[in-house]
């Protein structure tokens, strides 16, 4: 499978009448995005608002984000078996990617588990996305419509509208081109048979209740674990239906973009021969878990892998998903190296993760989401605080007079998501 | 919890979801729970279902409570009182 990603550099982002790029310019119609969004019976209002790097702007509650692409050649579309889109197998062909923006969905749908995004101050320093130039899409739900529907719409909301803004780069030149490719698992091994054959698994968030990520549509708690190609997940397949702690939410945004594959890629045929990406999830059910990591550990020993880099969403009895892809894995004889992020409490005297095997003797980590600080007053707030005090990471106390925020980083969207993406890391002293 | 009880001399059973994170704090008798959303039930199996689980469930807990164990233990189904 060969995937180019065409990226075309936006370079600023103005509302306007006509949806265009212009030299970098990237004009979108607000009045165009809210009334698609309005289609659907479940959202009652839609505004588009801009935020860019620098500005003295707050953007919360964030649901989602997400990067506008478009497939130019090659089959299927972006974000595959969601929001009215065809299941089609994607992960082949050009994908022109919008560079440098993102797509958020903003607004309340339980509170306390969406997030903050400040575009400058202390609290910029903490996520990814106050370097993107935002298109926040601000909702409300209709009267009546249940949390669980109003996810969904919210959700469907922000993948239409960034799909139509993706594609607006369809006919463009991009600035650059990057090859992606993967071969099929013999070919990788013959390719490289001095270098160790690393796979990369990725958990998925899949608790239930508003705590679910979609693959091709699926719903992935009802998956088993299995083999994707990296490249799949840059065209969207891997979808984000989270209400989790905002601090290592991993957005759809963060799968079109994972950190951990692009890094794999970067030392493909180098240090290690990459082998793909199994994905699992993370019930609530110990039958799941058992089922799951097994599932984990044969695909590994399957593939032939030398050793495999583990990945988690959330934090809690996922720690224990974690533990079992390890243990297991390594029972194969296969080396695993972690990572998660931590929650040591407000003291750092709490033990950071929930649970442990001695098989986890190679941890990376993407920081602590307990940290407390002062996020100044800003200008300009896009969305609504009415929920900070509830959110995780608020407290009672938590906004004060001035505008200004004191709580922990795991308020801030993204800001310890464990698969990198973000600046936070732990060293042994 | 389980453990500064146990601290004081009184025995403890642990009904827990995640069998293995009640094994990494220490719980010595442990008996597995349903799951996380509905530890003590199910609703998809009625008032009378629920109620079955639960008495089953402390039943169980009771005899672990009374039975003699050289370490950690989990009384699962398959284990023999």
């Amino acid at each position: 499978m060969k995937l180019e990603i065409g990226n075309i550099f936006i370079k600023d982002v103005q509302l306007g009448q006509e949806t265009m790029i212009n030299e970098g310019l990237l004009t979108i119609n607000p009045e165009l995005l809210a009334a698609k969004i309005l289609e659907d019976e479940r959202i009652k209002s839609a505004r588009v608002e801009l935020a860019k790097p620098g500005e003295s702007v707050r953007i919360t509650p964030v649901k989602d984000v997400m990067e506008p692409r478009v497939k130019v050649f090659g089959k299927g579309t972006v974000f595959p078996g969601v929001a009215a889109n065809k299941v089609e197998q994607v992960g082949e062909g050009r994908t022109h990617v919008l560079k440098g923006t993102a797509v958020m969905t903003v607004g309340k749908i339980v509170g306390f588990q969406e997030g903050i995004v400040d575009m400058s101050g202390i609290g910029a320093e903490y996520t990814p996305f106050s370097k993107t130039l935002n298109i926040c899409l601000v909702l409300e739900p209709m009267e009546g419509v249940e949390t669980h529907a109003y996810e969904t719409a919210a959700r469907e909301a922000g993948l239409k509208v960034t799909q139509i803004i993706g594609e607006v780069g369809r006919n463009m030149t991009p600035d650059e081109v990057i090859s992606y490719e993967h071969h099929p698992i013999p070919h990788l091994a013959a390719a490289y048979p001095h270098l160790p054959k690393i796979g990369y698994v990725c958990m998925l968030q899949s608790q239930g209740l508003l705590h679910d990520t979609y693959v091709y549509g699926v719903d992935a708690k009802k998956i088993i674990p299995t083999l994707m190609s990296p490249t799949e997940f840059m065209d969207g397949a891997v979808v984000s239906g989270n209400c989790v702690a905002s601090c290592d939410k991993i957005p759809t945004y963060l799968h079109q973009n994972d950190p951990l594959i692009e890094d794999l890629y970067s030392k493909h045929g180098k240090e290690l021969n990459f082998m793909g990406v199994i994905i699992t999830n993370e019930n609530v059910f110990m039958a799941d878990k058992e089922r799951s990591s097994d599932g984990v550990a044969k695909l590994a020993k399957m593939m032939g892998l030398d050793g495999v880099i583990i990945s988690e969403e959330g934090y809690g009895n996922p720690d224990t998903d974690l533990m079992m892809n390890c243990r297991k894995v390594e029972a194969q004889g296969i080396k695993t190296v972690l990572v998660t992020d931590e929650f040591p409490g407000k003291d750092g005297k709490s033990e950071s993760l929930t649970d442990a095997v001695k098989e986890a003797d190679a941890v990376v980590s993407c920081g602590q989401g307990n940290l407390v600080i002062t996020m100044p007053p800003m200008e300009r707030l896009i969305g609504t605080l009415e929920d900070i005090e509830t959110m995780i990471g608020g407290y009672e106390g938590s906004l004060k007079k001035d505008g200004s925020i004191e709580a922990e980083i795991q308020i801030i969207i993204s800001a310890t998501s464990a698969i990198g993406g973000n600046k936070l890391a732990a060293r042994m002293y | 919890m389980v453990k500064e009880i146990e601290r004081a001399g009184i025995p403890v059973v642990h009904i827990a979801t995640v069998v293995p994170i009640a094994l990494t704090v220490g719980a010595n008798r442990i008996v597995p729970a349903i799951g996380i959303p509905y530890p003590l039930g199910d609703p998809s199996l009625g008032d009378e279902g629920e109620k079955n689980i639960r008495r089953d469930l402390v039943e169980r807990a009771l005899k672990a409570l009374g039975t003699p164990i050289k370490g950690q233990t989990v009384f699962d189904d398959a284990y023999e009182f």
